[in-house]
């Protein structure tokens, strides 16, 4: 079943690949990824959520020698993202098809193979399956990046390679010594199933410097600073299409990781490293929001915001606490439905002002683009936010959870929840408010592309009125990812308040 | 019908009317939309009222309803519903709320004529009216919050309708960021009150609190503050009221009614209805007495000394909320709420008259172009005068009864309460001067060019070149910029009804409220303040003294008023030149803005280009990216030049090679 | 004296066990007679298909052979899992290698015959090599493989580089045999035994540190690193393959170095292998060092020969982590990886000589960019080569990789598993050059479009089988290999069982 949802896209591509003819294959990727979110949906419907037990299994060896298994799973943790995930590709997908692209068929098929592959990356319940669709997800992008980008791709795809990779390889080594020091730690065979190397978790000393190399992936991955050098070359130059995935599906890949590999596996380490994470985190923060209010292309500031967001999901998990881990699921989800519409959107302002990404070249697009001005509103306000958003919801629940373990940070990310209202206006009044710019002619948004944004809106609304829906099926999961590190801290301040008394 | 069922459908009217006007803007002719709005409102005030008589015929035990329809979250101890609260405290809000709202939608119909946005005008005012009612029917702090923060971007969208001036775009968001600070303190506080009762629910954290929070523990008093900066940000308190003089950029009817009747009253309420809280942490509850009193002086002065019409009625909003927000901190909490209630009549009138007397104006809004408009606006200039004696507190007007309640609860609390109580008294003083100074200035005098033209011609004056008042920038009338029509209550039927109505009440509100006579608003509140531990029973003395003194503060205000501005005209420059400090520090605000200037923004806006310009740069891009490619070049630039192509070399270092591991090989045994 | 001749008989010959050999013996003989005829055709046709043809018995044999694990003349040679791999191995490259040059130019200079018949003759040497059980058959091995491919790099006469790298190879070459006879010579007089075993056994009875042996055997190390092109011994490796014929070049790079680490194994795990302790850390050093100067060196380089030299001086320095650990899971790694390291660097050889012979920018980057857009037949090998020599996964050099750091962890050399990966991430640099050339730079002015048949996937243009005729064959191979990376890169587990009792034929002691 799983595997169905992971390889139809790819597949359906493949065979549009094949196909040769001009309009064939980008329809068929987007039934392919149709498909796909049709049985997600699916399995939403079926998903109960009243136990942590994993759902849908596929496990079949794939390297006997290694003890590498094929092993798919679904559980409350990953079932939203995966929604998101097919969800998001779909609309992408879709809008891609309005547009000519040379190579169409290279061009959709490399795309489906990147929405197969972060699935893959979701459900994988083995660490070498996760790492190999974690290293793999990456390669279509560089290519999208690199063949259809902007004119100065090619430094941008070496970057964002180099970056992305470095952090990946680390995994490797980094996901190998955890399964292989674990296997003689308990003396069975060596095995990279999950379940196996949470079981038995290896001594604190090991932990850390393998908990390393996996921070180091998924925070360049995220991206969270200062290791996000790499995001504003690929975000300028990336197609609008791509990136609207891109930025949406791929930087929660990061944030993900930590609650499904490093917490079980790693807990003596995760709340070692706490403080430290936490710190980047809220440098993440400041220092995003920051960069976005000085930014001038919007989709740098876009970016810039969505570093900020990432900081509070992480946030959120290193609380180590139910609200924090909750928040933080739900803020990957909701993340996910803003940023992507947003980017999308950019895409529109950009061919209204001219073909330019910069805010001081727009101005005044929404006096000819009610319906347009209209979603650019909503889209901005729950990217800031605001009560009555589903994102308000996920930020709520994440600074609970850490108000309760960690007041201070807390306090300190409000800031960042009032630098938000500030960029995310900016850059909606200097888009479409003000004078008409000079290369700005003023159009209302087609209907097809206003289908194509219709449903994130819908998918906006849904949370804003009922986050209920994804709350109550990850409830158990995701607390059952960070006990042990509750269990840890709460045992370590006892003892801390026994030494005060 | 339920009160629940009646206050479900208070919601809904608004709701759907901002769907249809949303949904249907490219199909609505005319005033179509205007009709549709003002209808949906005029709907909910009805169910008010229904709420309100189902309300009364329960017991005064059981006026507390509450009705849930589906739960927003319900998890990790996380719980909220979509839940409403029918109280009379909330009922009386919706009603004034609801009530003032269709009045202020009547006025626009006229008054957004020839606006190229008429229809979003009427699906935003819809909007603002189903978030405030959201906000004042609210059953648990997320739909409070919720509320909360529609109302603030309502508020926005309004303020920046005319969204291609600039100087309404950063009005605009200038508010919202205030408004956003405020929603911060609004919620960092709910968190510390969560740390405690564990719930969201309002009933069940009012009925918990008294046990987990001691009184004036620390939790408590944090929590309470930080929800006090939330009031202070949306009610317009000092240091955070710089937005709401800016937010007259928005449409007349907008200031009249967001920022006068309803919404910038919000603070008052949140107070109201967190009463069992502040009453655990009186350090809060004295912080917001305080900064009330302070605000309601400032605002004064600055009345005094502001030209621009909707400014100095903008700034009398902020100094009468002060006594509000001063009222309900010291426990005075129906007084505080009835003048609410007939500040939200007086003050909306007002706002409705100088919105006819703008018009009248061409647009223009400065006090020094104005004048003898009387002949001109005969019922404008009506309409002034009674709001303006309601607002200087002119017995038997409304706000007569309603601001000496206040004084005299405050003042019946004795101690260092006195500071407040005449502070109360000075300010009043202030109001009744900075009122009738801007009355005399407008409608006083030798008619004006626009007044004499309304006269002898007969019609209203239009300027060829429409221009931005506030910045002399020039505009045209397309989308995003004010209508080509000026409208004046005088040639529109629906202003002067809905005008005539808030005069009616401006006058004749006062009679819920009179001491000793008629006291219903006391006996309707009282089950919501049942709880309340501040019991206060002024003695009749101080009563009767704070009645006369009242009125005579505000007969001596407006004398000094007429003395300065009408009997001896030239005597105001020379006051200024006098007291030249004074006069400056009136004319610039106090400087408010300048300091959170040099405090806020200009720090952050730094922060912000040094990350950029200087970190970005060398840090991230330099060190972290250019520093390792740098060494592996290097690297590779060292193994090239070894590899220099001579079979000599080669050799040579297969020979050092050779020897390195031979040497280790010996050395190692 | 007649009594004596009668009582002189030679050692008992396994006939059958030795069967590879003789066909590639025999092979090399008669394509050097069959290369003497007139006609054109034989020369240019028949001859590569002889070769071939012995190749393909070689590897039936080898089969046939399979799981037999005895030693054939009294204990001079040892034909077990080890050596059947690398023949296998071997014999593999060698038909890429004919494949490649068959319409090359090289043969065509130099004699057909002659080429063939060097190259058979050089991978018997490579047989002998392997399988080798004593320090006398090691050193004929070596010779053996070496003399051939000292000829083989100078066969572009008319070329000075092809003359040069010959000339070095030969130099540098002789200097690394004479290292290396001269450390066995040391060893032999140390323990007075020629067999590895018996010369294993003395060592566990006490000589370990006796310095002569230690001389030896430090002389013998760099005897063979030079042959595997170990840093700092590699230097002729980058000059060499650049200079020599680019299907020599592709032979060397995945036969030679294999043969070189298959004895390589022998030598340490078996013979030397009570010097553990002392030559482990000497090893891991060296490998370091190769990773990072190979990896370092690599970068930036214009010609796509040097690039892939230099990274397969950095994959030398993998798999000799890979010996390093000294344990049969090392061992295992280490023939893994050197099956996957064939399977890449032929499908990418095989796109560099298309280009070669289709662009006038010879083995210049220049030639690929484009590839992509032009013929997506050869672009995407040369595209997934590239990633598998990354490492990325869903390729066989993922797999490779991974099992590599996984011995590597597991023999307790967790740094230099980190060093390995560190050395990956550089090579990225390189690699990813190609890629992005192959399908995000423009052809560098007009080419002879060389894609085949209707381009299936993307881009291509109907022109495109002008000169289709004389690459069929390449892109035959660079397809197939590509395939197969990827193909053992989602289903690696027959690799895997390949291995699996390869190194029991290795010391007991592992």
């Amino acid at each position: 079943m799983l595997s169905i949802l992971i390889w139809l896209p790819a597949a359906a591509a493949l065979v549009g690949a094949l196909i040769p003819a001009r309009r064939v294959a980008g329809l068929l990727a987007l039934g392919g990824a149709l498909g796909s979110l049709g049985i997600t949906i699916g399995l939403i419907a079926g998903y109960s959520g009243h136990s942590t037990r994993l759902t849908h299994v596929t496990n079949v060896d794939w390297i006997r020698s290694l003890g590498i298994h094929y092993s798919l799973g679904l559980d409350g943790l990953n079932l939203f993202l995966v929604a998101m995930t097919t969800f998001s590709f779909v609309l992408a997908i879709a809008a891609a098809n309005l547009r000519d692209w040379e190579r169409s068929r290279v061009f959709f098929l490399l795309f489906a193979l990147a929405e197969s592959a972060v699935l893959g990356t979701f459900l994988a319940q083995d660490l070498a399956l996760f790492v190999a669709f974690f290293d793999l997800m990456l390669i279509p992008f560089y290519l999208l990046l690199g063949v259809w980008g902007g004119p100065n791709r090619i430094a941008a795809t070496l970057k964002l390679v180099l970056y992305t990779f470095v952090g990946s390889l680390l995994m490797l080594a980094g996901a190998i010594a955890l399964a292989v020091l674990t296997s003689e730690h308990t003396g069975h065979p060596i095995s990279f199933a999950l379940s196996t190397l949470a079981a038995s978790p290896l001594h604190k000393g090991t932990q850390e410097w393998i908990f390393l190399l996996f921070a180091a992936a998924f925070l360049v991955k995220m991206p969270a600073f200062p290791l996000h050098g790499w995001m504003p070359d690929a975000y300028r130059e990336m197609p609008v299409e791509v990136l609207a995935v891109f930025s949406g599906v791929l930087s929660k890949v990061g944030a993900y990781g930590f609650l499904r590999i490093v917490l079980p596996t790693m807990p003596a380490a995760s709340v070692h490293f706490q403080t430290p994470i936490l710190l980047i985190s809220l440098a993440s923060v400041i220092y995003g929001s920051a960069m976005a209010f000085t930014q001038t292309n919007a989709r740098l500031i876009a970016g810039y915001s969505s570093i900020a967001q990432l900081g509070f999901i992480t946030l959120g998990i290193f609380a180590f606490a139910d609200q924090g881990a909750q928040g933080a699921v739900l803020q990957m989800v909701n993340h996910g439905i803003v940023v992507a519409p947003l980017f999308l959107i950019i895409g529109l302002l950009a061919a209204r002002a001219g073909g330019s990404d910069d805010i001081r070249d727009m101005g005044g697009i929404a006096t000819r683009a009610p319906i347009l001005a209209t979603c650019f509103l909503i889209v901005t306000f729950a990217t800031l936010a605001m009560p009555g958003s589903g994102n308000f919801v996920g930020e709520f629940l994440i600074l609970l959870g850490l108000f309760k373990t960690k007041m201070v940070f807390s306090i300190i990310a409000f800031t960042g929840v009032v630098m938000a209202s500030v960029y995310a206006l900016r850059v909606f009044i200097r888009a479409m408010h003000n004078r008409v710019g000079p290369q700005v002619q003023s159009r209302e948004i087609s209907l097809r592309y206003g289908l194509v944004l219709a449903p994130f809106l819908a998918a906006i609304a849904l949370f804003a009125v009922y986050p209920q829906l994804q709350l109550g099926r990850s409830e158990k999961s995701v607390t059952a990812a960070i006990a042990h590190e509750k269990a840890l801290t709460q045992t370590y301040d006892t003892l801390a308040g026994a030494i005060k008394k | 019908m339920s009160a629940t069922t009646a206050g479900w459908l208070v919601l809904a009217a608004p709701l759907l009317g901002t769907m249809i006007t949303a949904f249907g803007f490219k199909l609505l002719p005319g005033k179509t939309a205007g009709w549709i709005g003002t209808a949906a409102i005029a709907v909910s005030f009805a169910f008010a009222i229904v709420a309100f008589i189902e309300l009364q015929a329960q017991s005064p035990t059981h006026r507390e309803l509450t009705s849930s329809l589906w739960s927003i979250t319900h998890t990790v101890g996380v719980n909220a519903n979509a839940s409403i609260l029918v109280d009379p405290l909330s009922v009386l809000m919706i009603l004034v709320v609801a009530g003032v709202s269709t009045l202020i939608h009547l006025y626009s119909v006229s008054y957004l004529e020839g606006d190229e946005g008429y229809v979003r005008f009427f699906a935003y005012l819809n909007f603002f009216v189903f978030s405030m009612l959201l906000l004042v029917l609210a059953g648990n702090f997320l739909l409070l919050i919720v509320g909360w923060a529609f109302v603030g971007a309502a508020s926005y969208l309004l303020i920046s309708f005319w969204y291609r001036r600039t100087t309404a775009t950063k009005a605009g968001i200038k508010a919202f960021v205030i408004n956003v600070v405020g929603d911060v303190g609004l919620v960092l506080g709910t968190f510390f009150i969560f740390r405690g009762t564990h719930s969201l629910d309002f009933l069940t954290t009012f009925h918990a609190a008294p046990h987990v929070f001691a009184k004036g523990s620390g939790g408590i008093t944090a929590g309470c503050l930080l929800l006090l900066v939330g009031a202070f940000a949306k009610s317009a308190q000092i240091p955070l009221h710089t937005w709401l003089p800016d937010a007259m950029e928005g449409p007349t009817p907008v200031s009249a009614l967001i920022h006068a009747a309803t919404m910038v009253t919000a603070g008052v309420y949140l107070i109201a209805r967190m009463h069992p809280l502040f009453q655990l942490a009186p350090a809060a509850e004295d912080v917001g007495a305080i900064v009330g009193a302070v605000t309601l002086l400032v605002a004064g002065t600055i009345g005094l000394a502001a030209v621009d019409i909707k400014r100095v009625i903008a700034y009398s909003t902020m100094s009468q909320i002060g006594y509000m927000i001063m009222g309900v901190s010291a426990g005075a909490y129906t007084a505080g709420l009835f003048h609410l209630m007939t500040h939200a009549f007086f003050k909306a009138l007002l706002f409705m008259a100088a919105g006819s007397l703008i018009g009248a104006m061409g647009g223009n809004q400065s006090l020094d172009r104005m004048s003898g408009m009387r002949k001109a606006l005969p019922f404008t200039f009506f309409c002034f005068v009674v709001g303006g004696l309601a607002l200087s507190g002119i017995p038997p007007f409304a706000g007569f009864f309603s601001k000496d309640d206040i004084l005299l609860q405050i003042g019946s609390r004795g101690g260092w309460y006195w500071a407040l109580y005449v502070a109360g008294y000075a300010g009043a003083l202030l109001t009744a001067i900075y009122t009738f100074r801007m009355i005399f200035r407008a409608f006083l005098g030798e008619p004006c060019a626009e007044a004499s033209e309304l006269i002898e011609h007969g019609h209203v004056f239009h300027p060829e070149q429409p221009t931005n008042p506030a910045n002399g920038e020039v505009e045209d009338t397309g989308v995003g910029f004010p209508g080509p029509v000026h409208a004046i209550a005088e040639r529109a039927a629906p202003m002067r009804i809905a005008m005539s109505l808030l005069a009616l009440l401006a006058v004749i509100g006062g009679i819920v409220g009179i001491p000793k006579t008629t006291s219903w608003l006391d006996k309707f509140l009282a089950p919501t303040f049942a709880d309340s531990t501040i019991h206060l029973h002024p003695s009749n003395g101080l009563l009767y003294f704070g009645l006369v003194l009242g009125t005579v503060v505000g007969l001596a205000g407006i004398g000094i008023a007429y003395y300065v501005w009408v009997v001896r005209p030239g005597i105001a420059p020379a006051v200024a030149k006098r007291f030249g400090f004074l006069d400056r520090l009136f004319v610039n605000k106090w400087y408010f803005d300048e300091l959170i200037d040099a405090l806020v923004v200009r720090p952050a806006a730094w922060f912000g280009r040094f990350a950029q310009g200087t970190f970005e740069r060398l840090f991230v891009n330099g060190t972290l990216v250019g520093g390792t490619t740098g060494v592996v070049r290097a690297g590779s630039a060292a193994v090239r030049s070894a590899e220099s192509g001579f079979v000599r070399y080669y050799v040579a270092f297969v020979v050092i090679g050779l020897a390195g591991i031979a040497l280790y090989f010996l050395i190692s045994t | 004296m007649i009594a004596a001749a009668a009582q002189l008989h030679g050692p008992h010959i396994n006939w059958a066990a030795l069967s590879p050999l003789e066909a590639l013996i025999g092979g090399s003989v008669i394509v050097l007679l069959v290369g003497l005829l007139r006609p054109r055709f034989i020369r240019e046709q028949v001859v590569p298909a002889l070769t071939v043809l012995s190749l393909g018995a070689t590897i039936g044999l080898t089969l046939w052979q399979w799981h037999t694990h005895v030693a054939a003349i009294s204990g001079a040679l040892a034909i077990d899992d080890l050596a059947l791999i690398m023949t296998l191995l071997f014999a593999g490259a060698g038909i890429a290698a004919t494949l490649l040059s068959w319409r090359g130019l090289a043969p065509r200079v130099s004699a057909h015959g002659d080429f063939y018949a060097l190259m058979l003759g050089s991978i018997a040497g490579m047989f002998v090599l392997v399988a080798a059980q004593n320090i006398i058959t090691l050193f004929i091995g070596l010779e053996l493989l070496s003399i051939p491919l000292y000829v083989l790099c100078a066969t572009e006469m008319h070329r000075a580089a092809s003359l040069e790298s010959g000339l070095k190879y030969l130099i540098i070459g002789s200097v690394g045999s004479a290292t290396l006879v001269y450390g066995l010579a040391l060893i032999y007089g140390a323990t007075g035994a020629t067999d590895f075993s018996a010369i294993a056994a003395s060592i566990s009875h006490g000589h370990s540190s006796d310095t002569l042996l230690l001389t030896g055997v430090a002389l013998v190390l760099v005897g063979l690193c030079f042959k595997a092109s170990i840093a700092p011994f590699h230097q002729w490796t980058p000059d060499v393959y650049e200079g020599a014929p680019t299907p020599v070049t592709a032979f060397m790079a995945v036969a030679t170095k294999a043969a070189a680490f298959g004895v390589l194994l022998r030598v340490l795990d078996v013979m030397l292998i009570g010097e553990r302790s002392n030559w482990k850390p000497a090893l891991a050093a060296l490998a370091t060092i190769t990773i990072i100067v190979g990896n370092v060196g690599a970068l930036g380089q214009a010609s796509l020969k040097r690039m892939l030299a230099y990274s397969s001086v950095a994959q030398a320095g993998y798999i000799l982590a890979g010996v390093t650990v000294a344990t049969e899971l090392g061992a295992r790694a280490t023939l893994l990886y050197l099956i996957v390291y064939l399977l890449m660097n032929i499908a990418a050889f095989a796109v560099i000589i298309a280009r070669e012979r289709a662009t006038p920018y010879g083995d210049d980057i220049d030639a690929v960019a484009g590839l992509g857009a032009e013929s997506p037949w050869l672009a995407w090998p040369l595209t997934i080569a590239m990633l598998a020599l990354a490492g990325i996964p869903a390729t066989a050099g993922f797999i490779g990789k991974f099992f590599l750091i996984s011995a590597l962890v597991s023999g307790g050399y967790t740094w230099l598993a980190i060093v390995l990966v560190v050395g990956s991430m550089i090579s990225l640099a390189y690699y990813l050059r190609v890629i992005a050339a192959v399908w995000m730079r423009p052809a560098p002015g007009p080419s002879i479009a060389t894609a085949v048949g209707v381009p299936i996937i993307a881009g291509g243009s109907p022109e495109a089988d002008v000169a289709a005729g004389q690459q069929l064959e390449l892109t035959f191979v660079a397809i197939v290999f590509a395939a197969a990376t990827v193909f053992f890169g989602i289903v690696p587990q027959p690799l895997f069982d390949l291995v699996q009792h390869s190194a029991h034929t290795l010391s007991g002691a592992l």
